[in-house]
């Protein structure tokens, strides 16, 4: 078993040394590509640590990453480095998480989900209306705010650092009684579980991470509109990443949101599939809740187990 | 008093299209215990539908319910044949299965009304939308009164569906005790069907009505499906009176607002999430919780 662990956490450095050589062998154009995959992995990795693990589905996690994109923006124009804007902005963004999940982690299984529709609306309008965001028409950062290769560094590190984290979280007790609340929450709490406090700390992790993930969206974009981080389809997507590759698992997340970095350059690239983004992502959706509960990678283990249950028999 | 018989008469008005929007949502839920995210969807279709037949066949907008509502009940038996019924039954409360994959009908449909309408904004403009009528001293808009007339209108039908026919008894059967039902030889698979067939017209009729008073874009209805969520959270699923009473209180608390406070009309749709979020958390039972505790003795 040590051994494994020991390959794992040697895969995992060489993917983040990889990742931060990367600007000086890769082109621009790929680099923003695997800057946009990166994103993907942070936001539907995190977003498993809640909805996966312990089976909390949110369909509001836009207002994380917005909440890490406005502190970064609004503390740079007042004249503050990227380096303090970062952390601020995770700070923030957990402490918006116990805010929210305070009252609504009362509600159980689809009534916390439109609980959460209800607060990202919530925010959303009230982000559109009140003065300091920019309104409608948004924030601009200040100019030389903007280095690709740190905020590309940045970007890939949080992004392995995300996954060594549901790895950690996976095998830890913490993560035992996460398992729990998700299977049976009476039960859990009879054992001893405070589910309580269990539910609002992981929200607070993973809502510090995609908070991260906001600032350097942030900085990336150098750009920020309710409209874009607000936004009711990015919630949608930090949703749709992981139940498509495999809920709950620490490799589905990262399974479905290099699916989706790939489909959405497909879609970029080709004219005739722009304006069906939605059917794909609605009839993935339903192609997965009717035949694959378990998303890509149960797939991917029942053809695998399949294979071998057929090498052993005929052997 | 001018201002309280206003409010009390913009509200009366918004609450009877409410009800109409919330009770499509609300049959379906008691009967199955699916919440239906692609009611929002559903609620825009009946929006583009009534567009198209007034432009292309000029069909005053009202009068087009009578192709949208049974074309909508059928399209939702049929989605309920193909699609809903695969789903592993859940039990007495809902699954998270049924939650996203109605989520992922809603996409379908949502890129279904950009390709055919595509994404510009749509309004229905007739020759009495901009007229009003006063009403004890009120004026209040032609359109607003229609659609008034319509939801009470179906509404009453569906109250004397639901009391004085077969089927109706037996949809209340199901949505009260399932297996009670089962037990006395309710088909409880044909219901669901019907069920989610009339869920699906009321939507359909919703966005018919919709349509006469806002303007659509594909988009359309996310903010009327958090608000119907909220009615039958406030009202309960038991009766079409229960739904009215949260539609009211909905319409009451977004128009009184309005007037006698200084929050700004943008802010106005955050007034309902906030006010679906709170009463998910404080008054989970809604409206007849709050009267059963009020009623109930205390205990010393």
């Amino acid at each position: 078993m040590t051994s494994k662990r020991a390959l794992e956490v040697a895969g995992m450095l060489a993917a983040a040394v990889a990742l931060c050589l990367a600007p000086s062998y890769l082109e621009r154009g790929t680099l923003n590509d695997v800057w946009n995959v990166a994103l993907a992995v942070v936001l539907a990795s995190a977003w498993n640590l809640l909805g996966g693990f312990a089976g909390q589905v949110s369909l509001g996690y836009s207002v994380f990453l917005g909440i890490g994109a406005y502190t970064t923006v609004l503390l740079a124009l007042s004249g503050v480095p990227p380096a303090f804007t970062l952390p601020v902005g995770a700070l923030l963004a957990a402490g918006a998480s116990v805010i929210i999940g305070l009252p609504t982690f009362r509600l159980r299984g689809p009534y916390f989900t439109i609980a959460t529709i209800g607060v990202g609306e919530a925010v959303r309008v009230v982000a559109s209306g009140v003065s300091f965001t920019g309104g409608a028409s948004g924030l601009r950062m200040p100019p030389a705010s903007f280095d690709f290769e740190s905020n590309f560094r940045a970007m890939t590190l949080l992004a392995v650092a995300v996954v060594w984290i549901a790895l950690l979280v996976s095998r830890s007790p913490f993560g035992s009684a996460l398992a729990a609340v998700k299977q049976d929450i009476d039960a859990a709490e009879a054992l001893g579980v405070n589910s309580t406090r269990l539910k609002v700390s992981v929200h607070a992790l993973s809502a510090a991470l995609v908070g991260l993930a906001g600032g350097l969206f942030a900085i990336n974009f150098q750009y920020v509109s309710p409209g874009s981080v607000f936004d009711f389809r990015l919630s949608l997507t930090i949703v749709l990443m992981p139940i498509v590759g495999g809920v709950g698992t620490v490799a589905g997340p990262v399974l479905g949101a290099i699916l989706f970095g790939w489909l959405q350059l497909k879609l970029l690239s080709t004219p005739a599939l722009l304006n069906s983004s939605l059917f794909i992502y609605g009839a993935l959706l339903i192609a997965v809740m009717l035949f694959e509960p378990k998303g890509l990678l149960g797939l991917v283990r029942r053809l695998l187990a399949r294979r071998l249950r057929r090498f052993y028999v005929d052997a | 008093m001018t201002d309280v018989l206003h409010v009390l008469i913009d509200s009366l008005l918004a609450a009877g299209l409410y009800a109409t929007m919330a009770y499509g949502l609300a049959v379906i839920y008691g009967v199955m215990r699916i919440i239906n995210l692609a009611h929002a969807g559903i609620m825009m279709l009946g929006a583009y539908a009534t567009f198209t037949l007034f432009t292309r066949f000029s069909l005053d907008p009202f009068l087009s319910s009578v192709v949208v509502v049974p074309v909508f009940f059928a399209g939702g038996v049929l989605l309920y044949q193909t699609v809903v019924r695969r789903l592993p039954r859940s039990g007495s409360t809902p699954s998270m299965e049924s939650l996203l994959l109605l989520f992922g009908v809603w996409l379908v449909l949502q890129n279904l009304a950009y390709v055919l309408w595509s994404g510009d904004t749509q309004s229905i403009l007739t020759p009495y939308t901009l007229k009003s009528v006063s009403l004890a001293g009120v004026r209040v808009g032609v359109p607003a009164l229609l659609v008034f007339g319509m939801s009470a209108l179906s509404l009453l039908v569906l109250e004397f569906v639901l009391h004085q026919t077969y089927l109706g008894k037996a949809i209340r059967a199901v949505t009260q005790n399932r297996d009670a039902a089962l037990l006395s030889g309710v088909d409880a698979d044909r219901i669901s069907a019907v069920a989610f067939g009339i869920g699906t017209a009321f939507a359909g009729l919703a966005g018919t009505l919709l349509s006469t008073l806002y303007a659509f874009t594909p988009d359309f209805g996310r903010t009327f499906l958090l608000k119907a969520f909220c009615i039958i959270v406030l009202g309960g699923l038991e009766s079409v009176l229960g739904v009215a009473a949260g539609a009211f209180v909905l319409a009451l608390l977004e128009n009184g607002t309005a007037v006698w406070t200084t929050v700004p009309t943008s802010l106005q749709d955050a007034l309902s999430f906030t006010l679906l979020v709170l009463t998910l958390v404080v008054l989970p039972q809604g409206l007849p919780g709050l009267l059963h505790l009020l009623r109930a003795p205390r205990r010393g």
